[in-house]
C-alpha cells in the first residue's frame, strides 16, 4: 500500500499494441525520486507525526478513505457509461431480432436440414441467389480511433444481448491472426458457442450443436470487437464461410469499427464487402462519455473533485494526447490516489459525504478530533481567510459552508451547460473555463469588454491554452439571448429539474418560468389582433417580448454566475475537496520513459549520491557507471556515431592516467573513490570491450542506439529524439 | 438382370472397359517386345532365381506405366501362388520416411497376418522390415516394392530409398523394387549412395503410335459377341463402328487429337465422351459423336473467360493491353483507371463507370485468372497498388473480343490500332 | 444403438427437407421421414422426398439444358464407372446446385464437401469419412469425427475400407433397379464424391501434396464404383502442379448470357408483367458491368422496391403510359446504383425492415455523406494524433529528398519561398513523379523521418496560430513538442492498430521497421482543415 502514491506512473508501452487493457507499470523507481518522493511526504506529513499509533491510525484511515471514495467513484463511472450505451443496445437487439426473422423468412429452418454439408436448395436460392445469400452486419461505430475505451464496450453488448436470449460469441482481432488462420477463429467461436474445445473446429459441428438445442428459436451473434486490426484474409475467409452457412445458421455479425465504413471497405475486397448487408450503429462520441463521467464525478458527487490546473492539464490530455476516456479516469483514481495521501485532512472526506463532518467523529477519540483541528489550521486557505480559530464550531460551519457553496457552483455550471447545449458547448471546456475564471465575470453584463478583458487574461495567465477569444460562459450568454421562446422554455425547465433542493436558486427559476407562461400567453393574444390588423407593431413587440423574456433570462443567469462562480481558492477548506498538483499528476501519468532515461544517463550523478561525480557534473569520469559514460559521450556525435571513435573515447575515459586519478582521489577522499581509483590498472582491453558492448547492448535496449546496418556496419546511430 | 436396352447395355459395357486399365492395356501385352514382356521377365526372374532386383519404369502421365505392371503382377501372382508380396507406395503420399515404413509394416502384416501396431517407432519399422526382408529371403519369398511418383521419394535425404537398396545388397533378401514415375531424369534425381547401389535398368513407356491407336480403338470399343447383348445388335453395331474407323474423317479426328497429346489416357477420355454422346435411340456411335468428344476434349479456358467478361472487364483488359504497349514499366490498378479514363476523353464512351465498380471488376477479372499479380507479397498495399499483368496474349484478347457477344466496336478499334 | 440412432434420424429427415423444392413442405416431410425409420442406413447419402423428374429438373435451370443433358449423359445409366470429371466456370452460373439437383432427379448416393467449410487438409478428410461412415457429429460424441486423419496415406487407407464396405452394402442393397419409383431407395451401387470451390484449395499450405493427391486419387484407389466430381470457378490450367495429374474430364459452365439472366428473373414472379418490364429498364445497363446473379439480385431488389412505389396495387398490369411513368420514376435510381454495384450493401439502410424507400433515402444520405465528408472527420481523433497522421501522410507522399527543403524547423514563414524553390524543381519532374506515385502507391519510411516531419509540423503549427486564436494553437500548453513527444509511440502505434500507418518488420526500437499511410488524400486533407494546417503547402506537387 505503500508503494501506490511513491510510483503509480501508467505508460501503456508503446509496443503493447495487442493487449487494449490499461494497466500501470509499478516500475520500482529510481532511488532517487523514490527518496524524494519520500522525503516530500515526510514534509506534508511532518505536523501530524505527534505519536507512531496516530500515524498507523492515520494512514489506515487514509487508505480507507481511498478505498470508499473510488470504489464509489468508479461505480459511478459503470452505469453512466452503461446509461449512456443503453439505448444504442436496445436499438441493436431490435435489428438483431428483425434479421433473424429475415432469414428464417427466406427459408422456414426446421431443425434437420441446417447441418446437411451441402447448400440448401430451393428456388428461391437459384432464383435470388445473392439477396438470400447475405449476412446481416451490424456496424457499431466506436467514434474514437483509439480503441481503448470500448474494451468494455463490446463485452457489455454481449451480456445485454444474451440476456435478451441471443447466443453471443465475442472475437478479438486476437483471434483473426494470420499464423493461426481462420481455424484459430473458429476454435474461439464454437469455444465460446459450445463451451467446449474443439481441435478440429467446422462450421458444421456449430451447426449440429445448433439443431441439439431444444431452442433453436434464437439467433446466434458473432461480435467482432476491433475490425481494423484484423488480419485481412483471415477475415474475408471468414465470411466467405460463414455465407456458406448463412441460410441453415441464422447467424448475424457485429463488427466493431474505430473509425468509418471506409476501414472495411479497405481490408476486405469489394467481392467479400457484398456478402454482407450491413446496418450502421454508433456509440455516443468521447466527448459526450466525457461530459456525461463529469458531470456525475465532479459536480453531481459531492466528496472529491480536482482544481483548475488539473482539470485543464487533463483537457489537454484529453483533446491533444489520446483521447481516452481511460486515460482520464485512470488520471482521476491517480490524483485521488495522491490527495488522499499528500493531503492531510483527506481522510475527513468521507465524512464530508455522509453528513456533517463535526458529528462524524462523535464515535471517535478525542486525539483524532484535535489533529483534525490542529491540522486544519494550517490549511492555506484557512490562515489566508477567517482568523485562525481552532473551535469545532467553525470547523463544521466551514465546511457545511463549503459543501453549500460548492453545490451552488456545480448548479450554476449545469444550467450553463443546459444553455450550452444549444450550440454544442462540452461540459469539459466549461468545466476548466469556469473553474480558472476570478472574479472577471462580475459585473460583467456585456460580452464586448469582457471578452476584451478576456483576451488580456487569456495572455498573462500562462498554463490555459485552452480558452477561446471570448470564453463558453459568455457564448452561453449570447445562445439564452437568442433563443426562440419554446426552447428558452425548455431550458428553464431543464433548469428547474437541476435545481431542485436548491432554494436560491430555484425560486428564480420558478419565477422566470412563470414570467415565462405570461409571455407565452401574450404573443398569442398578439397573433389573434394581428390576424384583425396585420401592422409592424404586433411583431415589433413580440421581438420586444422576446429579447425582455430571453433578456430576463440572460440576465438571471449572468448574475448566478456572478455570485455562485467564485474561484475555489477563497473557499476556506477547499483543499480537502479540491487536489491540485499538476505535476505530481503529471509525473505519475505520462512518465514519458525516453526523456527520463535519457536524463538520467546525463546526470547520473545527481542520484548516484557519490561524491566523486557530482562536483564535476557533466565530464564524464571513470566512477561513473559505463553506460551513463557512454552516453554522455554519444553527446558529442552526430546521429551517427562512430564505433571505432566511440570506443576509444571511451576507453580513455574508463583508464585514466593513475596519477590523475591520484589527484581526484585527494581531491575527494572517499574510500569508494579510492577503490576505483586504483581500478584502471588492472583493468585490460578485453574487459574494456567488454564493458563497452555491453554498455551499447544496454543503450540499445533502451531504444537509445540503433546497431551497425549492413550498409555501414562500423556505425551505430542515435534514435533519441526529445530532450 | 433387369431389362435394359441393349444400348444402355452397350454403354455401360464400353464405360468399364475404358475405365478399367487393366482391359486397355491388356492390348499391350501381345506384341513380344514389349514393355509388359519385360517387366514380366524382369520380376519373374528375380523370383525364380531368388535375386534382388530394381528397375525404373519411366515415360509420360497416361501410357500405362501402373496399368502393365499391374497386369504383369495379377499375373505373376497367379503363377507363383503365395511366393510374392506386393508392397505398394505412393510418392504423394508416403513422400515422407516415417510414415512409409510405416505404411510397408502395415501392408507387409497385412500381408503375413500379423498384428500391426500403429505405435511402433521408426526404428521399430525399419527393424522389422529388415527382419521380415531376411525372412521372406529365407523362404525364397520375394517382395515387390512399387514405389509411384518415384520422384517425390527423391525429395529430401532419400532415406527410404538407401535403406530398402541397402538392405538389398545382402544375400540373403530377395526383393524387387519397382519405380514409376513421369519425369524421364528420374534416375539423375538419386543420390550418389542410392545410384551406387541401383540397377539402372530403365523401361521407357512411350505413348502408342497412329496405327496403335486405331488398333486400340477398335479394341475397346468393338463389343464383345460373348456377352448379354443380343448378337444382331452387336454385329451391327461392330459392323457400323468399323466403317467410322476406316472413315477418313475419323481419322483425320484421330490426328488431330494425338496431334495435342497422344497418350493413352487421352485417348480414353475421348472416347468416353465419345461413348457419353452416343445416342439411345440408334444406340449406335456414329462421327458426329467423335466430332462433339473432340470439341468438348480441346479446350480454350482463356477464350471462355473472355467470352464471360462482361463489357467493362473487356474495357480493363484493353487498358492493360495498351499500357502494355505503351511498355511502362509496370502496371496496377490506378494506371489502369488512368488509361481508362483517357480512353473515355477522347472517344466519349458510353460507358464510363465508378472506380469502385471497375475495382469490382478488375476484382473479377482477377478470379477468372485473366490478369494476375506479379507478384504474391506485398499485401501491405492494398490491391489498386499492387502490380499486376495480363496472362493472355494479344492474340488471345483479340479472337476474344471478336467472339465475344456484346462488345462494342470502339474497343475492336483500339485493339486494331494496337495490333 | 441408440446413439447410433439419432444421428440417422436427424440425417435422413435431412435430405428430405433440404430437397423440397418449395420450402414451405418441410415440415410435412419432416413427420413424413420418422415414420420411415427403419429402412437402410444406406439410403442416407441420396436424397430423400420425391426425386424430380427431368423436366422439372431442366426448368428449374433456364439456359442450362444442354448442360444438364450433357451432365446426365457423362453420369452415364446405372452403375457405369465415370472417368474424373472437372466442373468449371464463373461464380453464380449454377454448378453446385445443378449437380446437386441432378442427384436428387438420379437419386444416387453421393458425398459432398465443399472446400470453403473445409478449410484445411484434416477437416476435409474427416468430413468426407464422417459422410461415408454415416457418422454425425453431435453432442454425445463431443462432437468428434468419426477418424482422426490428418496424413493423405491415413486417408487413403480409411477411405478404401469405408468405401469397399459402402459398396458392399450397396450391392448386398435389394431391389435396387425395382426402385425407380420408391425413391427412398439408393439408385446403383456407384458413389460420387463432389469437391466444390476446388479453387480454394490452390491457396492452402501451398499445397503440392493435396491437389495432385486429389486428381490422382481414382488412379490410386483404383476402385471402379467410385464417381470423382470436382466443381470449380477457375479452369484447369490455373491448377498448376510439377510433375502434373491425370487430367480429368472438363465440363465447362459458361455465365448465363442476358436472356438467360432474364428467364432466370422472371422465375416464380409475383407479377410477370411488371417485372418484364422493369427488367426492360434494368437488365441491360446492369449487363453491361456485370452477368453474375448475386450481384445482379442485390441491386435489382431495391430498384424494383423503387420501381413498385408508384404503382397502387402491385396484382397490376401497367399499359404503356404507365410503364412510361415507371421509367421516368426510376431513371435516376438506375444511374445511381450502376455506380456504386460494388458497395450497395453498404448502404447504412438496407435494413429488412426500412427496404421500402431505401433507394430515395440512400440518394439523399449519399448526397449529405458527399458535403459530410467535406468539412468533417466522423470519430475522435487527438490532436497529435492527426498531426502525426498527417506527417505520416507526407513522409510517404512526398520524396525523402524534398523533406529539407519543404520543412525547417523555423516554420512557415520563410518555408514558403523555399517551398517555390522546391515546387519548380518539381515542375520538371513533375510528370515522373506523378508516373511513378501512381505505380508505387505511397512509398514507406523510417521512424525518424516520420518523428523530424512531426516536429517541424508541429512548430509551424504554433508559430501559424499563436497570433490566430490561441485555442487552436494546441501545443504551446506544456511545452509543445516534447510534451507531444511524450506519448509519440503511443499514438503511431495506436494508429496503425487503425489501419491508417501500416508497419512492416516486428519491433519498433529495431531499425527494421518502415512505416506507410494508406490514407487517402481527401481524408488527410479533412484532417488538416480541421486543424487549420495548411496541407497542401507541404504537399509535392500539388
Amino acid at each position: 500500500m505503500d508503494a501506490a502514491p511513491d510510483a503509480p506512473s501508467s505508460l501503456p508501452i508503446p509496443t503493447a499494441e495487442n493487449d487494449l487493457q490499461p494497466f500501470f507499470v509499478l516500475h520500482k523507481a529510481s532511488p532517487p525520486r523514490k527518496s524524494a518522493a519520500k522525503a516530500r511526504r515526510r514534509i506534508d506529513l511532518s505536523p501530524k507525526t505527534c505519536d507512531s499509533s496516530t500515524e498507523q491510525n492515520d494512514d489506515s484511515l487514509r487508505l480507507e478513505t481511498f478505498n470508499s471514495l473510488w470504489s464509489k467513484t468508479e461505480s459511478i463511472i459503470k452505469d453512466v457509461l452503461k446509461n449512456l450505451n443503453a439505448n444504442v443496445f436496445d436499438e441493436i437487439d431490435k435489428w438483431v431480432h428483425v434479421s433473424f426473422n429475415a432469414i428464417r423468412a427466406c427459408r422456414k429452418l426446421d431443425c434437420f436440414s441446417a447441418t446437411s454439408p451441402y447448400p440448401i436448395l430451393n428456388s428461391a436460392s437459384i432464383a435470388a441467389a445473392g439477396a438470400s445469400r447475405q449476412i446481416f452486419t451490424g456496424l457499431l461505430f466506436t467514434k474514437n480511433m483509439e480503441f481503448v475505451d470500448d474494451t468494455l464496450t463490446f463485452a457489455d453488448l454481449g451480456v445485454h444481448l444474451r440476456s435478451n436470449g441471443c447466443y453471443v460469441a465475442n472475437l478479438t482481432s486476437l483471434d483473426f491472426s494470420a499464423k493461426s488462420g481462420v481455424g484459430g477463429c473458429l476454435k474461439t467461436l464454437l469455444r465460446q458457442f459450445l463451451m467446449v474445445g474443439i481441435d478440429a473446429p467446422d462450421m458444421s459441428i456449430l451447426a449440429s450443436w445448433y439443431t441439439e438445442q431444444e431452442n433453436y428459436e434464437s439467433p446466434l451473434v458473432v461480435i467482432i470487437d476491433d475490425v481494423e486490426r484484423c488480419c485481412a484474409s483471415v477475415l474475408a475467409d471468414f465470411i466467405i464461410m460463414l455465407r456458406e452457412w448463412v441460410v441453415k445458421i441464422p447467424l448475424v455479425l457485429i463488427l466493431g469499427v474505430a473509425t468509418d465504413v471506409d476501414a472495411l471497405r479497405n481490408i476486405l475486397c469489394s467481392n467479400v464487402c457484398s456478402y454482407l448487408s450491413v446496418r450502421e450503429f454508433a456509440l455516443g462520441t468521447p466527448a459526450e462519455r466525457m461530459d456525461a463521467v463529469i458531470e456525475s464525478v465532479l459536480l453531481r458527487s459531492e466528496s472529491f473533485s480536482i482544481g483548475k490546473q488539473v482539470s485543464t492539464f487533463l483537457r489537454n490530455c484529453f483533446l491533444r494526447h489520446d483521447g481516452t476516456l481511460t486515460l482520464f479516469i485512470r488520471a482521476l483514481k491517480i490524483a485521488m490516489v495522491q490527495h488522499t495521501y499528500g493531503e492531510t485532512l483527506s481522510f475527513t472526506l468521507t465524512k464530508i459525504v455522509d453528513e456533517e463532518g463535526s458529528k462524524g467523529f462523535d464515535g471517535e477519540n478525542i486525539l483524532l478530533r484535535d489533529i483534525v483541528l490542529k491540522r486544519a489550521l494550517n490549511l492555506p486557505s484557512l490562515q489566508r481567510f477567517c482568523q485562525p480559530s481552532a473551535r469545532l464550531v467553525d470547523w463544521a460551519s466551514g465546511l457545511s459552508e463549503l459543501k453549500r457553496l460548492r453545490t451552488l457552483w456545480s448548479s450554476t455550471v449545469m444550467c450553463l451547460y443546459e444553455a450550452g447545449k444549444y450550440q454544442k458547448i462540452s461540459l469539459l471546456d466549461l468545466y476548466c473555463e469556469l473553474l480558472e475564471h476570478d472574479q472577471r465575470y462580475s459585473g460583467a453584463s456585456d460580452h464586448t469588454q469582457l471578452a476584451k478583458d478576456k483576451i488580456v487574461s487569456s495572455h498573462n495567465n500562462h498554463f490555459h491554452g485552452c480558452l477561446q477569444k471570448e470564453g463558453y460562459v459568455i457564448r452561453a450568454f449570447q445562445i439564452v439571448r437568442d433563443l426562440t421562446a419554446v426552447k428558452l422554455c425548455k431550458l428553464l425547465n431543464r433548469w428547474e429539474l437541476l435545481t431542485r433542493g436548491i432554494k436560491e436558486i430555484h425560486e428564480k427559476v420558478k419565477e422566470l418560468q412563470a414570467l415565462m407562461k405570461s409571455e407565452e400567453n401574450r404573443p398569442k393574444r398578439d397573433l389573434k389582433e394581428a390576424s384583425k390588423k396585420p401592422t409592424a407593431r404586433n411583431l415589433i413587440n413580440e421581438k420586444t417580448a422576446k429579447t425582455t423574456a430571453n433578456e430576463k433570462v440572460a440576465t438571471f443567469l449572468q448574475c448566478m454566475v456572478r455570485q455562485y462562480i467564485q474561484p475555489i481558492e477563497s473557499i476556506p477548506y477547499n483543499e480537502i475537496i479540491f487536489f491540485n498538483n499538476v505535476d505530481k499528476l503529471q509525473t505519475a501519468l505520462i512518465g514519458d520513459p525516453r526523456r527520463r532515461i535519457q536524463a538520467d544517463l546525463l546526470e547520473s550523478h545527481k542520484f548516484v549520491r557519490c561524491s566523486c561525480c557530482s562536483k564535476n557534473s557533466g565530464v564524464p569520469i571513470p566512477s561513473m557507471h559505463d553506460t551513463s559514460i557512454m552516453y554522455s559521450l554519444a553527446q558529442e556525435h552526430g546521429d551517427l556515431i562512430n564505433l571505432h571513435e566511440w570506443f576509444h573515447s571511451f576507453k580513455s575515459i574508463v583508464s585514466l592516467p593513475p596519477l590523475q586519478a591520484k589527484r581526484r582521489a585527494r581531491a575527494s577522499p572517499s574510500p569508494k573513490k579510492r577503490k576505483n581509483s586504483n581500478e584502471p590498472q588492472n583493468r585490460n582491453d578485453a574487459k574494456i570491450q567488454a564493458a563497452f558492448c555491453r554498455a551499447v547492448t544496454e543503450l540499445q535496449i533502451t531504444g537509445l542506439l540503433r546497431m551497425p546496418s549492413k550498409r555501414r556496419p562500423d556505425y551505430v546511430q542515435r534514435v533519441a529524439f526529445g530532450l | 438382370m433387369g431389362r435394359l436396352n441393349p444400348a444402355e447395355q452397350a454403354k455401360i459395357i464400353l464405360r468399364s472397359r475404358i475405365s478399367s486399365p487393366s482391359f486397355v492395356f491388356s492390348f499391350f501385352s501381345q506384341s513380344p517386345d514389349s514393355n509388359y514382356s519385360k517387366l514380366k521377365y524382369i520380376i519373374s526372374s528375380s523370383v525364380t532365381e531368388a535375386c534382388n532386383n530394381s528397375v525404373l519404369l519411366l515415360g509420360p502421365r497416361g501410357c500405362g506405366k501402373v496399368a502393365v505392371l499391374e497386369i504383369v503382377l495379377e499375373e505373376l501372382l497367379k503363377e507363383h501362388p503365395d511366393m510374392i508380396s506386393v508392397i505398394r507406395l505412393n510418392g504423394l503420399l508416403h513422400c515422407d520416411n516415417n510414415c512409409a515404413l510405416k505404411e510397408i509394416a502395415r501392408q507387409l502384416c497385412l500381408e503375413h497376418h500379423l498384428m500391426f501396431s500403429k505405435m511402433a517407432s521408426y526404428d521399430d519399422n525399419s527393424q522389422f522390415l529388415l527382419s521380415m526382408l531376411r525372412e521372406c529371403g529365407l523362404a525364397h519369398k520375394t517382395i515387390v516394392f512399387v514405389l509411384d511418383e518415384f520422384d517425390l521419394f527423391t525429395q529430401g535425404k532419400q532415406r527410404l530409398l538407401y535403406s530398402l537398396l541397402d538392405a538389398m545388397q545382402s544375400i540373403t533378401s530377395q526383393a524387387v523394387v519397382v519405380g514409376v514415375s513421369c519425369r524421364l531424369d528420374a534416375d539423375q534425381l538419386l543420390e550418389k549412395r542410392v545410384r551406387s547401389r541401383f540397377s539402372h535398368r530403365k523401361l521407357l513407356f512411350l505413348p502408342p503410335s497412329r496405327e496403335d491407336c486405331q488398333r486400340l480403338v477398335e479394341h475397346i470399343l468393338l463389343l464383345p459377341t460373348d456377352s448379354s447383348l443380343p448378337n444382331d445388335y452387336t454385329a451391327a453395331f461392330n459392323a457400323k463402328l468399323l466403317n467410322i474407323l476406316a472413315d477418313e474423317k475419323f481419322k483425320g479426328i484421330i490426328d488431330t487429337l494425338c496431334y495435342s497429346d497422344s497418350s493413352v489416357g487421352h485417348l480414353l477420355r475421348f472416347l468416353f465422351s465419345a461413348i457419353c454422346h452416343m445416342d439411345m435411340n440408334s444406340g449406335f456411335l456414329s462421327v458426329k459423336n467423335f466430332k462433339s468428344a473432340l470439341r468438348s476434349m480441346q479446350r480454350q479456358p482463356k477464350l471462355e473467360a473472355l467470352k464471360d467478361c462482361s463489357v467493362l472487364e473487356l474495357y480493363i483488359l484493353v487498358c492493360m493491353k495498351r499500357l502494355e504497349v505503351k511498355e511502362l514499366e509496370l502496371c496496377n490498378f490506378n494506371s489502369i483507371m488512368k488509361e481508362y479514363k483517357s480512353i473515355h476523353d477522347t472517344f466519349q464512351t458510353s460507358d464510363y463507370y465508378a472506380r469502385n465498380v471497375c475495382l469490382r471488376a478488375f476484382e473479377h477479372l482477377l478470379e477468372r485468372a485473366l490478369i494476375s499479380f506479379e507478384d504474391n507479397k506485398g499485401h501491405g498495399q492494398s490491391a489498386e497498388f499492387r502490380p499486376v499483368k495480363l496472362v493472355i496474349s494479344w492474340h488471345e484478347l483479340h479472337q476474344g473480343l471478336k467472339s465475344h457477344r456484346s462488345c462494342p466496336a470502339i474497343l475492336h478499334k483500339l485493339m486494331d490500332r494496337e495490333g | 444403438m441408440g446413439k447410433e440412432e439419432s444421428p440417422q434420424i436427424s440425417r435422413r429427415t435431412t435430405r428430405l427437407s433440404s430437397c423440397s423444392t418449395p420450402s414451405l413442405k418441410a415440415p410435412v416431410e419432416a413427420s413424413k421421414a420418422t415414420n420411415k425409420l427403419q429402412s437402410s442406413s444406406v439410403d442416407d447419402l441420396v436424397f430423400h422426398g420425391e426425386c424430380i423428374s427431368l423436366d422439372e429438373l431442366i426448368n428449374s435451370f433456364p439456359g442450362r439444358q444442354t448442360k444438364i443433358l450433357e451432365l446426365i449423359n457423362l453420369l452415364g445409366p446405372l452403375d457405369s464407372p465415370l472417368v474424373p470429371t472437372f466442373l468449371y466456370g464463373g461464380a453464380s452460373t449454377g454448378k453446385t446446385s445443378i449437380i446437386l439437383q441432378m442427384f436428387k432427379h438420379l437419386t444416387r448416393p453421393f458425398i459432398y464437401s465443399s472446400c470453403i467449410t473445409c478449410y484445411n487438409p484434416r477437416i476435409l478428410f474427416e468430413s468426407i469419412l464422417n459422410q461415408l461412415l454415416l457418422h454425425r457429429k453431435n453432442e454425445s460424441n463431443g462432437y468428434l469425427s468419426a477418424k482422426r486423419c490428418e496424413k493423405p496415406s491415413d486417408f487413403v487407407n480409411l477411405l478404401r475400407e469405408a468405401l469397399s464396405t459402402l459398396v458392399d452394402s450397396l450391392k448386398g442393397n435389394p431391389g435396387k433397379l425395382s426402385s425407380k419409383k420408391s425413391s427412398s431407395q439408393v439408385n446403383g451401387r456407384m458413389v460420387y464424391l463432389i469437391f466444390d470451390n476446388l479453387e480454394v484449395v490452390r491457396e492452402w499450405d501451398k499445397s503440392f501434396s493435396i491437389l495432385p493427391l486429389l486428381f490422382n486419387l481414382y488412379d490410386i484407389l483404383k476402385m471402379p464404383e467410385l464417381g470423382l466430381i470436382f466443381i470449380s470457378r477457375t479452369s484447369l490450367d490455373t491448377f498448376q502442379s510439377d510433375t502434373g495429374y491425370v487430367e480429368p474430364f472438363p465440363v465447362y459452365f459458361p455465365d448465363y448470357t442476358e436472356d438467360d439472366l432474364r428467364l432466370i428473373f422472371m422465375k416464380n414472379q409475383a407479377n410477370p408483367k411488371l417485372y418484364s418490364s422493369f427488367l426492360d429498364l434494368v437488365l441491360r445497363p446492369f449487363c453491361r458491368i456485370t452477368r453474375r446473379i448475386d450481384e445482379l439480385s442485390t441491386a435489382f431488389l431495391p430498384l424494383f422496391k423503387k420501381y413498385c412505389e408508384p404503382l397502387g396495387d402491385l396484382g397490376a398490369v401497367p399499359n404503356e403510359d404507365m410503364k412510361r411513368k415507371l421509367f421516368s420514376h426510376l431513371q435516376p435510381f438506375i444511374s445511381l446504383s450502376l455506380n456504386e454495384t460494388s458497395s450497395v450493401s453498404f448502404q447504412p439502410l438496407l435494413k429488412p425492415s426500412a427496404n421500402k424507400d431505401r433507394t430515395l433515402r440512400k440518394n439523399t444520405t449519399k448526397k449529405l455523406g458527399a458535403f459530410e465528408t467535406l468539412d468533417e472527420i466522423d470519430f475522435h481523433m487527438s490532436t497529435s494524433a492527426k498531426y502525426l497522421l498527417i506527417s505520416a501522410f507526407l513522409a510517404s507522399r512526398n520524396p525523402a529528398t524534398l523533406d529539407a527543403s519543404l520543412f525547417d524547423s523555423t516554420g512557415g514563414s520563410d518555408n514558403r519561398k523555399r517551398k517555390r524553390k522546391g515546387s519548380e524543381r518539381s515542375m520538371e519532374q513533375k510528370e515522373t513523379k506523378e508516373q511513378e506515385l501512381l505505380m508505387k502507391g505511397p512509398g514507406t519510411f523510417p521512424l525518424e523521418r516520420l518523428l523530424a516531419i512531426f516536429q517541424c509540423i508541429t512548430s509551424v503549427a504554433e508559430y501559424l496560430h499563436d497570433d490566430e486564436e490561441p485555442q487552436n494553437a494546441g501545443l504551446e500548453a506544456e511545452g509543445s513538442a516534447s510534451g507531444l513527444m511524450s506519448d509519440i509511440l503511443l499514438q503511431l502505434s495506436s494508429l496503425c492498430s487503425a489501419n491508417f500507418i501500416t508497419k512492416g518488420g516486428s519491433c519498433p526500437l529495431e531499425g527494421s521497421t518502415r512505416y506507410r499511410s494508406t490514407i487517402s488524400e481527401d481524408m488527410a486533407l479533412k484532417i488538416a482543415r480541421s486543424l487549420k494546417f495548411p496541407l497542401s503547402k507541404y504537399l509535392y506537387r500539388r
